[in-house]
Formats: structure tokens, C-alpha cells, sequence
């Protein structure tokens, strides 16, 4: 009899819970647990500012000695599904332009340089900077834009640094393979001194039997950059551009990432945000220790939108 | 996360999308109790899909052996122990009749979490419980191949026919089977951030989209069967694809008609049928195989079903397995199933001898009676064998398969008999 009413008591809690979201009138957003918070909608009031120095790509490092850095405080990200990071809990960021190029420099620390993501396990260190793709004046709760990956109708322009790409720069072919993760892959069990040449077939067959090079994904070749040019318009929308325009370079010395990324400030491409002397926009930035298992959304993320301010050519 | 009914558990159960099945299932039928582990089925898939660089240890198919293998190794006993929750949630059913209903709950009523259900109970900010395998535990896919559980050493228990009487052996292993279950409710698909994952509509297939997938591996940390894959060459997740270019029928050998998948057609101990499953559960069609084998007959049973996914590859249980152990492995339905295999009812003695006869996927079957031809007495029940003919048919209806349940024999002529 009790199991009777237990049975009974799941399909007819079910029905209730369906008709009261009928009734309701309330919409699932579905993979979004929490609502956004008011908060989320305030911008900071401090902010960066992207100063006019006469350099270039060579005198970069020197330049952005120059300028003055600005502390971006990262927590867990813990609104969308997978939740996860918030185990780097800031970033400097300098910022300067010469009138044709816009140079950020970004630092933070991470005690483990994670620079490759061909094992099962095995996840890159990365950073992001985000930008509202159209030139927006203001946000505030009465004027909403998501800080966390835009908004439907808000699209935003996105830089993703990833240190595995930075290092794919420097190898012959501008991409690691298997062999270089496991280097006896071919060899575990034979004694030829040739091994390659023993599994040609199987060396060379990659191409013919991969989905991510046949979709052409950047991620599957080599794509002579390590910063990726992205748009999305909220969550589980991110997605790569046609037109890759963005640089960047980075080095990990002694427990700390060194990234510079760079863009002209203006581009013909559409889906890029698009730099002018004297404007005000906004930022928010991300950080991914590969060490935690971080990618996705499970990142150490800014949740606040962050001023951003371009001085005028001098 | 919204509710949805999962008739293997039978009752409604949390996923992060609503129901919405598909106009028909892939789905199979694997009779335990003929493999021989002769691994065709693993050479044929691997020679088809994966056998380029970064696919190494790709084994979208494996034949393992069990209770102690494993490929990934121990994926059963980790997920089992993760949703076990320190004895938290016990994984109770309830069988009795009124647990059960026909069409909605035919093994009775799962009262525990599933995946996706403990891994809110326990606010793990993720959908599903799970772990990504590491590169130890992808290796050497057919380890502790033929290797028996046994209460006792070989010593104490003596001779080995003492310990292998039906209906349990005492020594014990079987084989099991295993290539991504296309679930109703993949914990893949639920996994993924980017929604790269989806289940195609015509039939049920669920695939990685090659174009939105970025290599965040949540597919292979929260598929409970660990078949999704991460290929570090392409740095993004691979599947098993249901070879779905020939369940579309584009290999011109069935001549436009639907075909079985690789590993199920090279099956060479004829254990495997595989075909689709009618989409609306509640209304199988007796005459399909497929539905007559899983919904209507209750003979097939799903692989770990307390997971929640509604997985789609159905097993025959071994008959000389401990109960225990195959209740767990396949949920309260083994006693019913294995009653039914041990002694065959006529029609499932037609129906069995479908398998592996056409590589055309079969959608209808008739049967034609022949005469009575044996009789014994199989664990104190009555069994006949009539040699009956069952005909196959594929979906546009045209006859594809005439089988008799007596294989027809013939003696060479005595010219033929010579010896050197």
C-alpha cells in the first residue's frame, strides 16, 4: 500500500509541478540554475584606460611598463552549468594604443604552466577578454547586458588566449600531434629503430578520419596565432569567427603568465568590436588554470562589467 | 531541469531538457549467451571509424569480460560507486504488481537517484555525476579477458562441475557487449556546455557535432558508459555515429533500405539484431522484432537502467550468471527474462533465429507454423519446439529473410567422403 501511494504520489507531484509552470506562465531557461543578480548589471566605477604611447609590437613589454595597471577581481563562475574555477582570484591588466594597434597586457598567477590538451586529462591554461560588440554608452539595471557571455540581441566580441596555441607557435608544422604527448605511441612493444616508418599508414591516415580537420576547426589545425576571435550571444553560444584578426604572445616564468594580445583598432570585419581614439566601452575578462580541470564555464570569471577608456591620438 | 518519464525506471525523472523522442529508436538486441568474444564486432567497428592517429585507443565497440573487465577499466564499478553515494542512495526497486504497469514501468519502480538526480541532490554544479577516465584506465581494453569470479579458490571448490550447475555457477564470467547505447536521455548530450551534442529526430542516433564541439570533454566525464571520447589530435570528443550512413540506407548493397551497423552485421555468433524501435514506447508494434524482443516480450533488458539515461542496446542476461549480479547489471527483469530465454515460447524460438540473417534492418516479422519436432523439460518447465518459418521483412515491406527454426542439414554424397 505504501509503495501504492509513493508510486502514485511521484505522477501526481509531477502533474502538479507541470501545471503549476503551465499556469505560471513562467519560461525554463534551461541550464541556467540561478538568475542573474541585480548586481551584475552595475558596472564598476574604476576602470582602464587605454593610454596613446608611440610603440610598437617590438616595444610593447616597455610601453606597457609605461601604463597603469588595473586589478580585475575574479570569483567562481557559478551561474551556468558545469559551475566551477575560482582558483585564480586576480588579474592585472595594462592596456595601450599607438593610433593603429590596441596592446593589452594581461598578468596573473598560476603556479602549473599548462600548455597542452591532448591527453584525457590534460586541459590548457587560457584568458579572455570580452567586449559588448556594439559601442554601448551604458549599463545598468534599467539598461540590463550580461557580463558573463552576453545576451541574446547583445552579442559580444571575445579574445581567448590559450597557452597551448601560444606554444603550437613555436613547434614545426605550428601544431603538436599524439606522438609529442606520447612519444613511444607507435612503440610500446616493438624494437624497430624506425618506428614511423613502420606506421607510416597510421601516421599519415589523420587527416583522411578526422571530424575536427574536415569541419575545418581551428582547434584541429594549425592556425599560425594564439588568440582566438569569438562572438557569442549568451550562454552555449560562443562561436569562432571566419575572419581571425586578433594576436597575442605569452611566456610563464616563475609561477606567473605574461600575456600581451593585440588588434588594430579597427577591422572590416562586422563581427568585430571596433576601437576608436577618445571612446568609452566596457570590458570583463576570464582566467583558466588548466591545472584545475578549468575550461568551459568552469573558469575563474569577473562578474561585473569593467569601464573601459580610449585615449585620443596626441 | 524539467521531468520526464523514463519507463525503465518507471516513473518520471529529472534531465535538464524535456521529453522529446524520437519518430524511431536505433537499437539492438544482444543475446549474451552466444558471444563467444571473438572481437569481429570490436575489428569491424575499429577498422571502420577509428583507425586513424589519435583514435588508438578508440574502442567504440569492445567486447569485455565480466565482472572484473572493463574498457574504460572498472567504469562500471566507479559510476556504480559514485551513484552508491556511501550507501546514501541504495538503489532500491519495487517489483511488485502493482509497482508495474505494461507500456510505463514493466520492470516496476526505481526508487532511487539517477545520475542526474544525485548530482542535484548532492548540488554538485554539474547534470550528472561522473569522472573522466585517465590514460592508465583507457589501456589494454580486453584486460582480465576470461578471467572467472569464483566464491572459492579452485582447491575448495573441487571439481569444476560442482560449480557449474544452472541456475547459478558458482565460477563465473560472461561477456558483455558494448558500443554507445544512444540513450533517450543522453547524459552526453545533457553534459555539454556548447549543445554540440544532438539526437536526430528520424531515428534516434546522438552525434557530436564536429563543428560546435570544443574539446571540453563534458560528454566523456558525465556519459555513465564513458563512449563519448576525446581525441587529443583533433583536440575534440568523438562517438560512436550508429554508423548512421547505412541505418540511412546509402550503402547500395541493401539497395536504399536501412541497414544494420558495422559491428552488428559482422557479427559471427549471429548474437546481435539490430533494427528500430517504434518511437512512442507506450504503442510497440507486436509484429516488429524489435519492440516484440524489448516492450512486448520483456526478453531484452537495458545495461544499468537505475543510471537514468534510458540507454538503447538491450541485453539477453547470461542464464548461468548470479542473480544478484544481474539484477544489478540489468534491473529487476532479469528473472522474468531469463525464464523466458531458458525455455523459449514458440514465437521467441522464431524470432531468435532473425538474428544475423540480412544485414537489411528488419521492421516486420510473420510467422508461419510447421510441424511439432522436440519436446523436453528445461528447469521443470514444458518446452516444444515446432519448426516453424519466420519471415522478415524490411520497413517498405519487401520479404528479405525465410528462415525455418530447424537448420536444414543435408549429408554429402559418399564420392565426396574420402579420406587421404
Amino acid at each position: 500500500m505504501m509503495k501504492c501511494l509513493l508510486r502514485k504520489s511521484v505522477y501526481f507531484g509531477s502533474t502538479l509541478v507541470v501545471m503549476f509552470f503551465l499556469c505560471s506562465g513562467v519560461t525554463f531557461s534551461q541550464g541556467l540554475d540561478k538568475e542573474i543578480s541585480m548586481e551584475e548589471n552595475i558596472p564598476t566605477e574604476e576602470g582602464l584606460t587605454v593610454k596613446y604611447i608611440a610603440s610598437d609590437l617590438n616595444g610593447a613589454d616597455l610601453a606597457l611598463g609605461q601604463a597603469e595597471p588595473y586589478t580585475v577581481n575574479l570569483q567562481m563562475q557559478d551561474l551556468s552549468f558545469p559551475n566551477g574555477g575560482g582558483s585564480v582570484l586576480e588579474v592585472a591588466i595594462r592596456g595601450f594604443h599607438n593610433g593603429e594597434t590596441i596592446f593589452f597586457g594581461i598578468k596573473w598567477s598560476d603556479a602549473s604552466k599548462n600548455d597542452r590538451a591532448i591527453a584525457h586529462a590534460q586541459f590548457r591554461d587560457a584568458v579572455g577578454l570580452m567586449f559588448p560588440l556594439e559601442t554601448v554608452k551604458v549599463i545598468s539595471p534599467e539598461k540590463p547586458f550580461s557580463p558573463r557571455m552576453g545576451d541574446r540581441g547583445k552579442a559580444v566580441n571575445i579574445w581567448h588566449w590559450k597557452a597551448d596555441w601560444e606554444k603550437e607557435l613555436h613547434v614545426a608544422g605550428g601544431k603538436e600531434h599524439m606522438e609529442d604527448e606520447y612519444p613511444n605511441m607507435f612503440t610500446d612493444f616493438d624494437f624497430s629503430p624506425d618506428p614511423i616508418h613502420f606506421h607510416k599508414e597510421a601516421f599519415d591516415s589523420a587527416d583522411l578520419m578526422a571530424g575536427g580537420i574536415a569541419a575545418g576547426s581551428l582547434l584541429s589545425l594549425p592556425r599560425g596565432r594564439s588568440v582566438e576571435d569569438l562572438n557569442a550571444v549568451g550562454f552555449g553560444t560562443l562561436t569562432s569567427q571566419e575572419n581571425q584578426d586578433v594576436n597575442g604572445k605569452g611566456s610563464w616564468n616563475n609561477g606567473k603568465w605574461d600575456v600581451v594580445i593585440y588588434r588594430p583598432l579597427s577591422t572590416s570585419d562586422e563581427n568585430d568590436v571596433q576601437f576608436v581614439p577618445g571612446m568609452s566601452t566596457f570590458f570583463n575578462m576570464a582566467v583558466w588554470n588548466g591545472k584545475e580541470g578549468d575550461r568551459n564555464g568552469q573558469k575563474s570569471v569577473s562578474i561585473r562589467w569593467r569601464p573601459l577608456k580610449i585615449e585620443t591620438v596626441k | 531541469m524539467t521531468l520526464v518519464h523514463n519507463w525503465h525506471l518507471g516513473r518520471t525523472m529529472e534531465y535538464p531538457y524535456f521529453e522529446s523522442r524520437p519518430e524511431h529508436q536505433f537499437a539492438a538486441v544482444f543475446n549474451i549467451n552466444r558471444c563467444i568474444a571473438c572481437q569481429t564486432c570490436t575489428m569491424a567497428h575499429k577498422s571502420t571509424w577509428t583507425y586513424s592517429k589519435g583514435q588508438e585507443y578508440m574502442w567504440w565497440n569492445n567486447v569485455e569480460t565480466k565482472p572484473y573487465g572493463g574498457y574504460p577499466q572498472h567504469w562500471d564499478h566507479k559510476i556504480l560507486q559514485l551513484l552508491w553515494d556511501n550507501g546514501n542512495n541504495p538503489m532500491e526497486w519495487y517489483t511488485s504488481a502493482e509497482d508495474k504497469d505494461e507500456t510505463k514501468a514493466p520492470y516496476g519502480l526505481y526508487n532511487g537517484d539517477t545520475i542526474f538526480e544525485l548530482a542535484k541532490t548532492k548540488g554538485l554544479n554539474q547534470v550528472a555525476v561522473g569522472y573522466i577516465p585517465d590514460d592508465k584506465e583507457w589501456r589494454f581494453p580486453n584486460i582480465y579477458e576470461d578471467t572467472a569470479a569464483s566464491e572459492k579458490t579452485n582447491y575448495e571448490t573441487g571439481p569444476a562441475a560442482e560449480s557449474s550447475e544452472l541456475p547459478e555457477h558458482k565460477r563465473w564470467f560472461f561477456y558483455l557487449q558494448r558500443i554507445c547505447n544512444h540513450c533517450t536521455y543522453p547524459a552526453c548530450l545533457a553534459a555539454c556546455p556548447r549543445k554540440a551534442i544532438y539526437k536526430r529526430k528520424e531515428d534516434g542516433i546522438v552525434l557530436i557535432d564536429q563543428k560546435r564541439c570544443r574539446g571540453y570533454r563534458k560528454c566523456v566525464e558525465q556519459c555513465p558508459y564513458k563512449k563519448p571520447m576525446y581525441r587529443g589530435e583533433t583536440r575534440m570528443s568523438e562517438k560512436c555515429i550508429g554508423c548512421y550512413p547505412r541505418v540511412e540506407g546509402k550503402d547500395p548493397i541493401t539497395k536504399g533500405r536501412r541497414m544494420e551497423a558495422r559491428c552488428m552485421a559482422a557479427c559471427v555468433g549471429k548474437i546481435r539484431l539490430n533494427g528500430l524501435l517504434t518511437g512512442d514506447y507506450k504503442k510497440p508494434d507486436p509484429k516488429n522484432p524489435m519492440d516484440w524482443l524489448i516492450h512486448i516480450h520483456k526478453v531484452a533488458l537495458p545495461l544499468y537502467p537505475q543510471f537514468g539515461t534510458e540507454p538503447n542496446i538491450y541485453y539477453i542476461p547470461p542464464r548461468w550468471a548470479p542473480r544478484s549480479y544481474l539484477r544489478q547489471m540489468f534491473g529487476p527483469g532479469v528473472d522474468e527474462a531469463l525464464d523466458k530465454y531458458a525455455a523459449p515460447s514458440r514465437t521467441l524460438m522464431a524470432v531468435l533465429q532473425l538474428f544475423r540473417t540480412t544485414q537489411t534492418m528488419l521492421s516486420k516479422f510473420e510467422i508461419e507454423d510447421g510441424e511439432k519436432i522436440y519436446e523436453s523439460e528445461i528447469m521443470g518447465k514444458k518446452v516444444e519446439v515446432y519448426n516453424d518459418t519466420v519471415i522478415g521483412f524490411a520497413s517498405d515491406g519487401t520479404e528479405m529473410v525465410r528462415v525455418k527454426v530447424e537448420e536444414p542439414t543435408w549429408e554429402s554424397d559418399e564420392k565426396r567422403m574420402i579420406t587421404y
